[in-house]
């Protein structure tokens, strides 16, 4: 217990410092703005393509992650339509304590928008706010070699093979994009999501969903990308 | 002056580039811990509650695989409440009542869908259970109720009510 809330503080410690950069990042002189900028700088300013690097990284490091493209409209610096498709996989094969092995694979997307909050909006870096709805309908296979009845000590494995699921989810991002060099930019979001509706088949709990990640007791999540404008 | 606001969109974007790598560095650090969300509540039993104490001594046993007994309930007192398991994958379990005052022994074979029940990868595996029949002898049991049918990690309500016949 002592233990858990010392890692909890200092998990706390380290989000606060990273917050406090964070808006030290942000340029302090730039105020925040909600509203749209009048100028002449035409409303379509075109397009963005982007890459997710934090869920393919998740996928190389370990047993679980996805990887997500999305395309982003640019309607004068500052709200920003986008659909985000990816492809979600868990691949986690014998688990070194309970040795249930759980795998899926599916596509899901996002639709949502992002608005630039930044005063001066055309600057190429953005301070976003947006919200997404996700939707996947994915299958799963979960299975144990052998599960032992612990009173009346039957053996018989645990199988359960291409049990169909569903989700719908939302989120609600905070996100800041930074131009680079020339069409380049890097950004980064951090997410809270919820679950709007799920089916989770005849075992009633999935382990990880394609574009939502693991359902447990964190409702965050986060992506980084490169998008490229066009 | 052109110089100062070059060098002052340079810093903005240092400083937002140096936001993206710390950024990057926290979400890692969070990729790298993982937490274990397993419920405390993880234990599947059938609640049994008689209509009043029974002044006897109640055991129960049922048979495992290699066909020895295992106790379930060992000898209990004045009972009037109990939970047991149930097995994960037999159709129906049998369970033998057998109580010391009236030298009798109940069969009670209770018959169920089995439902296998997942968490997560951290977490054990388990089944939930729905019964679906329920048959008894009646040497000491006058008759046993199905109160509720669904048996999974919440066991704070009867799923069955047991009516034991007089002991006098």
């Amino acid at each position: 217990m002592s233990q858990t809330v010392h890692i909890s503080s200092f998990i706390s410690r380290i989000a606060i410092s990273f917050l406090l950069l964070l808006l030290s990042c942000v340029e302090t002189r730039a105020q925040l703005r909600l509203g749209y900028e009048r100028d002449s700088i035409p409303l379509f300013r075109g397009f963005a393509v982007s890459f997710d690097m934090a869920g393919f990284a998740e996928k190389m490091l370990g047993s679980h992650g996805q990887i997500e493209g999305a395309l982003r409209l640019n309607l004068h610096d500052q709200y920003f339509p986008i659909v985000e498709l990816g492809y979600g996989i868990a691949n986690h094969a014998n688990d070194a304590v309970t040795s249930i092995t759980y795998k899926t694979r599916a596509p899901y997307f996002r639709v949502g928008a992002d608005v630039n909050i930044m005063n001066k909006k055309h600057t190429g870096n953005r301070v976003f706010l947006g919200i997404r709805y996700g939707f996947t309908h994915y299958k799963v296979d979960i299975s144990h070699p052998l599960l032992k009845d612990p009173v009346w000590k039957y053996e018989e494995p645990y199988n359960i093979s291409g049990e169909p699921c569903t989700m719908q989810w939302g989120e609600v991002l905070f996100g800041l994009d930074a131009k680079i060099v020339g069409p380049i930019h890097l950004g980064w979001s951090g997410r809270y999501r919820f679950r709007l509706s799920h089916k989770d088949g005849i075992m009633e709990k999935t382990w990880y969903v394609p574009g939502y990640g693991k359902q447990d007791s964190s409702a965050l999540g986060y992506s980084f990308y490169i998008s490229f404008d066009i | 002056m052109m110089m100062t606001q070059q060098n002052k969109g340079k810093s903005i974007v240092c400083r937002t580039v140096l936001g993206c790598v710390a950024v990057l560095m926290f979400l890692s650090s969070l990729v790298a811990c993982s937490s274990i969300d397993c419920p405390v509540e993880n234990t599947v039993l059938s609640v049994y509650n008689l209509d009043e104490i029974l002044e006897d001594t109640l055991t129960i046993t049922s048979h495992r695989k290699d066909g020895s007994d295992t106790i379930l309930l060992n000898q209990g007192i004045n009972q009037s409440t109990f939970k047991l398991p149930m097995s994960f994958t037999q159709d129906v379990d049998v369970l033998f009542f057998k109580t010391k005052k009236l030298p009798v022994t109940d069969t009670v074979r209770i018959g169920k869908e089995n439902i296998p029940h997942f968490e997560s990868v951290d977490c054990g595996l388990t089944y939930f259970h729905n019964i679906t029949s329920l048959n008894h002898t009646t040497y000491g049991i006058d008759s046993i109720v199905l109160l509720k049918s669904r048996v999974d990690y919440v066991s704070n309500s009867p799923h069955f009510l047991v009516y034991f016949k007089d002991r006098d």
